[in-house]
Formats: C-alpha cells, sequence, structure tokens
C-alpha cells in the first residue's frame, strides 16, 4: 500500500516540476525516468499477491472453480468476507489482537529503553556479552521457545490466557529493542548528561526528562514495529491461545486450512480481513516510521 | 509536555488492560455433568459439518440442562497443539482428532486419550464399522494402528475414486474404462486427440497416490500390512514396488499426466478438474462435495478400474481425552452421531458415512459413491496411503514422485524410499 502511495506521490510531483520547471528538466535525465519506471514496475509486483487476494475474496467459490484464481470477478460478492467474519466472530479476535499487540508495543518499548538507559548510558559492566547473548536469544527460531514456555505458563496457570502471550512477546520484542536502543544510546552526547548532572538531575530524571525525549522518535518507529510484528505472530499464540474467544487474527486465518482441501475464496476473504487492520496501523503511523531510525542530538 | 503525559496515560491504560487479561482467560472448572466441550475442525458446511451440527442439535434436546460449548478449530492447530492441549486442564470432553500411529497413535502410547473399548463393545459401535475401517481406530500398546483397543470412533470414511468428465469421454468418443487395460486404451485415446488425460500435481499427494495404487495392482493382503503395519519386512524394491514405480514414470512419459504438472498443488489440479480441463482425476472422496457443487458438466466416479486393492481408510475420528471431565456426555454424543439420523445425513452432503442406511440416501452419485466404498470395505479392499507408515514420510514421498516425473531411475527412487523406510519404522 504505502509503496503505490509514495509512487503515486513521485508520479504527480515528478510531472509537476516538469510541467513547470524548465530548469530542472535539463538535470531529469533520461537515467531518472528510467529509475521511476523500474520503481513503478516494482511497486506493481510488490502489489501482484495483494491483488490475486483482493479479486479471490470478491469470487463466490463456483466462480473460482470454473475460472481459477487469476480471472476478474464476474460481479463481486462481499459474502466471503461476511461468512468468515461471523464463522470466526472476528471482532472478538480484531480486540484480542488490538489489546495483545497494543500491550506488548507499549510495554517492550518501555523494557527496552530501561535496559538501554543501563547498558548504553550507564555502561553497566559486561554489557557487550549482554547484547551478544541478547543478539543470540534474538535469532532463537521460536519452534525451540515453544516448549519450555508451554511447561512454564502451565506451572504458574498463565495457559491459555492473553497474559502470557503478552508476557512472552514483550520479553522478545525487547531484545531487540535493547539491542537496538543501547546502540543509539552509547552515542548519546555526553555534555548533555553531564550538563543535567551538574544541574543536578537525578538518575531517573536523566531518564525521564533528558534521555527520554531525544529518543522520542526512535521509540515510536520501535513500537510501530512491535505492534506490526506481534500482530503477525503465528506459532506462539497458536499454542498459547487455545480457546477461541482468546484466539488473534493470525490463528483464526489458520481455521480455514483443511487437511487436503482449501476454501481459496474464503481464506482470501479472510486474509484481506487480516491484512486491513495491519496496513491501517501502517498509513497512519507512516510518518513516524519515515521519521527514521536515527535520534536527534544537541541542537 | 501536554504531549508527553497523554502518551504516560496511555501506556498506563494499555499496560493495565494486559494486566486485567489474565482475569478474563481463567476457566471455570468443574462444570461436570453440565457442559460439553466438543472441537471439530471440518468447515460448517462440509458433509460432517452439516451431520455434526444436527448432531449438536440433538444432543441438546436429548440433554436438556447440559450447556454444550463448540469450538471450530484448524485442522493444523489441532495438529500442531493436540498434544499439549491434552495435557493440560484446558482439553475439551470430545474431539475430532487425525488417525495414525504419529497422531491417535502417539497420544494413546502417551495416555493422553480414553481406551473407549468398553464403550464400543457397550454401544455396539463396533458392529457399525466395517473392519478394514476399524483398523485406523484402534491401537496396540506400541501407538501402531490395527492393535486391540478403540482410541478414536470414525463417523466417516475416505477413499480414492476415479472422477470421469462424461463431457469430454463423449466428445472425443471415448469409452468410460472398466478394466486396467480399457483405461490404457482410453487414454491412448486421448493422447492421440492431443488431451492430457488425467490431472495431476507432483508436489502435493496426488503424483504419488498413482504410485502406490500401480503398485498395488500387482500386490495382496499381506504386501500391504507388511508395508503398513510392519507385519514383516517390507521390500520396497519388490516386483510390485518397481511395476509401480516404472508404471508411472512411463505414464509421464507416454503424457498420460502431464510432465509440467510436476510443480503443481492438489489445490491446482482439483481446481483444473472441476473447470473441465481433464478428461480424468484420481483423488479422494474428500473432492465429491466440491466436484459435486461446482462442476457444470455431466460426471462420473467409479473406483479405480479393476481395482483389488485402492487407496483409503477410516475418516478422522473422535476422541476422548484422558483428562475430560464429562466422559459420558462425550459418549452420548458419540453415539448420536453414529446413529442412522447422522449418519445419513454425512452420506447425503457428499461424505461416507460408516453405517448409513443406503436406502435414505436420495442423491444418486452419492448413493454410488457410498457402495462403492461400502464394497471395497467388505472385500477387504482398503490399502490406506503410502505416507503412512514412517513419521515424515509424506514429504519423501512427494519429492520421490517428483523425482519420477523428471526421469530419475525408478530403482533408484525406491532405493532411496527403503532407507528412508527403514529409517523410520519400529525396529
Amino acid at each position: 500500500m504505502t509503496v503505490t502511495l509514495t509512487d503515486k506521490q513521485a508520479k504527480t510531483s515528478a510531472r509537476r516540476t516538469a510541467r513547470t520547471r524548465d530548469r530542472r528538466r535539463r538535470r531529469r535525465g533520461p537515467a531518472a525516468y528510467a529509475v521511476l519506471l523500474g520503481l513503478a514496475a516494482l511497486a506493481g509486483i510488490v502489489l501482484i499477491p495483494f491483488v490475486v487476494v483482493v479479486l479471490n475474496a470478491l469470487k463466490t467459490p463456483a466462480e473460482y472453480s470454473e475460472k481459477g484464481p487469476l480471472a476478474i470477478p464476474d460481479s463481486p460478492s462481499l459474502e466471503a468476507l461476511g461468512q468468515f467474519w461471523d464463522r470466526v466472530g472476528f471482532g472478538g479476535v480484531l480486540v484480542n489482537s488490538f489489546l495483545i499487540s497494543g500491550s506488548v508495543a507499549v510495554l517492550a518499548v518501555l523494557l527496552s529503553v530501561l535496559n538501554a538507559y543501563a547498558l548504553g548510558i550507564g555502561r553497566i559492566r559486561g554489557r557487550t556479552s549482554i547484547l551478544v547473548l541478547l543478539l543470540m536469544a534474538n535469532t532463537l527460531p521460536q519452534e525451540a521457545l515453544v516448549y519450555p514456555l508451554y511447561y512454564l505458563a502451565k506451572q504458574v496457570g498463565l495457559y491459555d490466557t492473553r497474559l502470557a502471550v503478552v508476557i512472552v512477546f514483550t520479553v522478545i520484542q525487547s531484545a531487540f529493542g535493547t539491542y537496538l536502543l543501547s546502540s543509539v544510546l552509547s552515542t548519546f552526547p555526553r555534555p548533555l548528561l553531564e550538563a543535567a548532572r551538574i544541574d543536578g538531575a537525578s538518575r531517573w530524571q536523566i531518564l525521564w526528562r533528558v534521555v527520554f525525549p531525544v529518543l522520542r522518535p526512535t521509540m515510536s518507529v520501535l513500537m510501530v514495529f512491535f505492534f506490526i510484528w506481534t500482530w503477525n505472530e503465528f506459532l506462539i499464540p497458536l499454542v498459547f491461545l487455545v480457546s477461541n474467544d482468546n484466539q488473534t487474527v493470525s490463528v483464526a486465518l489458520g481455521v480455514l486450512q483443511g487437511q487436503r482441501l482449501m476454501d481459496a475464496t474464503m481464506s482470501s476473504a479472510a486474509a484481506l480481513l487480516g491484512l486491513i487492520p495491519t496496513v491501517l496501523f501502517f498509513l497512519i503511523f507512516q510518518r513516524t516510521l519515515s521519521r527514521g531510525l536515527t535520534a536527534g542530538a544537541i541542537k | 509536555m501536554i504531549r508527553a503525559r497523554r502518551g504516560a496515560a496511555l501506556l498506563a491504560a494499555l499496560a493495565t488492560a494486559s494486566l486485567t487479561l489474565s482475569a478474563c482467560g481463567g476457566d471455570d472448572g468443574g462444570a461436570a455433568g453440565k457442559e460439553l466441550r466438543l472441537w471439530h475442525y471440518e468447515s460448517p458446511d462440509s458433509a460432517m459439518g452439516v451431520a455434526w451440527n444436527q448432531a449438536i442439535e440433538e444432543f441438546k434436546s436429548t440433554h436438556p440442562g447440559v450447556k454444550v460449548t463448540f469450538e471450530e478449530k484448524g485442522f493444523e492447530q489441532i495438529q500442531k497443539t493436540a498434544q499439549m492441549v491434552l495435557n493440560s486442564k484446558d482439553a475439551p470432553d470430545v474431539l475430532e482428532y487425525n488417525k495414525g500411529n504419529a497422531t491417535t497413535g502417539l497420544l494413546s502410547k502417551q495416555g493422553l486419550l480414553e481406551d473407549l473399548t468398553p464403550e464400543v463393545t457397550k454401544r455396539g459401535w463396533d458392529k457399525m464399522i466395517a473392519p478394514g475401517v476399524q483398523v485406523t481406530a484402534k491401537y496396540d500398546a506400541k501407538g501402531t494402528m490395527g492393535g486391540d483397543k478403540w482410541f478414536g470412533v470414525p463417523n466417516y470414511a475416505e477413499y480414492l475414486q476415479v472422477y470421469y468428465n462424461k463431457d469430454l469421454f463423449e466428445k472425443h468418443g471415448v469409452k468410460i474404462p472398466t478394466t486396467y487395460d480399457e483405461l490404457v486404451s482410453a487414454m491412448d485415446a486421448f493422447v492421440g486427440k492431443g488431451v492430457t488425460p488425467f490431472t495431476n500435481a507432483g508436489s502435493e499427494y496426488m503424483a504419488h497416490q498413482f504410485v502406490y495404487q500401480l503398485a498395488l495392482d500387482k500386490a495382496d493382503r499381506p504386501w500391504v500390512d507388511a508395508y503398513q503395519r510392519y507385519t514383516t519386512k517390507a521390500n520396497l524394491t519388490d516386483q510390485a514396488w518397481t511395476a509401480g514405480a516404472t508404471t508411472f514414470a512411463d505414464w509421464v512419459r507416454k503424457g498420460y499426466v502431464a510432465k509440467n504438472s510436476v510443480g503443481l498443488k492438489a489445490e491446482d489440479a482439483g481446481v483444473a478438474f472441476i473447470s473441465g480441463k481433464f478428461p480424468m482425476m484420481f483423488s479422494g472422496s474428500w473432492w465429491f462435495g466440491r466436484v459435486a457443487k461446482n462442476a457444470k458438466f455431466q460426471w462420473e466416479t467409479a473406483p479405480w478400474p479393476g481395482a483389488k486393492l485402492t487407496l483409503g481408510s477410516g475418516g478422522n475420528h473422535w476422541v476422548v481425552p484422558k483428562g475430560s471431565k464429562n466422559k459420558q456426555l462425550a459418549y452420548d454424543f458419540i453415539d448420536i452421531t453414529m446413529k442412522k439420523k447422522a449418519q445419513n445425513a454425512l452420506g447425503n452432503g457428499g461424505g461416507v458415512p460408516v453405517a448409513a442406511d443406503a436406502s435414505a440416501i436420495t442423491d444418486a452419485k452419492a448413493k454410488k459413491l457410498i457402495s462403492d466404498f461400502d464394497a471395497l470395505a467388505k472385500s477387504d479392499g482398503l490399502a490406506y496411503y503410502p505416507d503412512w507408515p514412517v513419521p515424515g514420510f509424506y514429504d519423501k514421498w512427494v519429492a520421490a514422485g517428483q523425482k519420477l516425473m523428471n526421469g530419475t531411475a525408478p530403482a533408484e527412487v525406491l532405493g532411496g524410499l527403503q532407507k528412508d523406510y527403514d529409517g523410520g519404522a519400529p525396529k
């Protein structure tokens, strides 16, 4: 989605420049247009799967069987979308996903900041080895974590609760967050900290009054990432959220996968429904994201 | 500063929300005798889904005061998490579970499933289910199917058959075959007209099911038992297997199945048949409902021409977890699904019921589907599926089918399979 938007913007702005400013035109040689064309083609290719999903979501099963996945639907119907919504109780599922992803995004960022403050600014001993450890933990496949986590959750009575998933993902995501934020903070301008300390700020005050505001853009980016990553998680929610009442969007989509048959039109409808929230979220926070991952400096 | 404070408020709200979540997730536990928790993974409009919905309604009317909590699950979810769920206090009272040594067999060995034998004999389910279908419901102490203890109760069965597009047969003046030789000459006729006779999918089950069927044409019951139930040592390079693999490779060369189907999925192959591109499809009864609903041409089904043994078995079955708090209710529910009413609904929906009343099936095609199956079950003609004996064998078989299609020598392919089989089969 974003790709098309920027692409469209690029195209219109390119046209406008071409029309109004002749001086600029000389500088935009054929190479620039070739690049633009290439990017447009690339954006088109990126969009193909999305288009196929939309096409099939709007088809009836009979039409799908007769004409195949790539045909344009004759009379687009929203029947499959409605059916899927009712079948899995999509409203409740959406609420679950929002609660889990939202909580994880906030809590994981908070945890990352606290960790990173100790590692990046506090410069505690052995911070490199801690970071390496976190990075290694990040590369661990979730399949390896599932069984130990399952036993832990069962022991503390959190199996089949959303809280279990929130805790697990807060920790998993904050491993990456800690790594990223501590490298940002290790280049934090020292004069700023020293000035605060001379003014008599405590460590806690330095974190909230000095570091936090400077870090905010990076944190918002992280929060958006954590939200989307957690939203798309499949395996751990699948294992931990047993009751249908606790399920998340990605798990609910799995209901449609049969042993030997798949309901292609309904799967597409489901995929579309599952996709829309993340796309919306992405669009809303697009500016936050494009601000990039770099923290501000002394200015 | 105002913005920052608002952010902090949001943060606090979300944090509290996440902490209160655990309160909603708790279970209410001791509702023994008052609630039946039921899981299955059939879609609501499939034959099983329809029949079971009716069964739930009937259960409610015969058990007033009992709450039925039904949850529709995904096949994959059950496949991946059954062991963990059944080992916790969140296990349902009755659920549909996959037959086979690696699923029901394994869990029965681990003591997670209730032994249903006393109920089965008490309620007479063993008399309703044909012996060939029972095999996948009964397991021995090692968790191998075909044992003496019932751990599952199948409502339906499944088997492979040939789907014929009668319009295409008529258009090209070909007779629908009833013997293997007629099948070969029919395929020659189609190839002569430039039509590929069989739809096929190399990257899923279809290709290797051809190989197994072609081997079964040269095999007998002890051969199947050796391969599937380890009664004697199976030799995958014997005459029957060699014939199967060689014939299939031959078929690809002669164009009976398209060489470029090597990368196709079963879904693609099925859709291609339903859209009328191929005269024949050799696949399972699980396609029946879909073909019936969506095919726009005249069609019929029949077992593999001249086959004494063909691919098929009991379907997935009801199991009762050891941790179920309402076993009696679970048995009552299973009993309703085994009654004529539910069984007939299953048959009329396009499924293959295990104990239906043939006269109550109204649709002629469904009637033939069921009577063909009954004949096979009666003559002990169900040979299961080639990927069953060894865990993880399915992927090996898919690769083997693709190798055969790509021209690897049959002996080499079978030799590789033998190694995998010997490595995975119980000693």
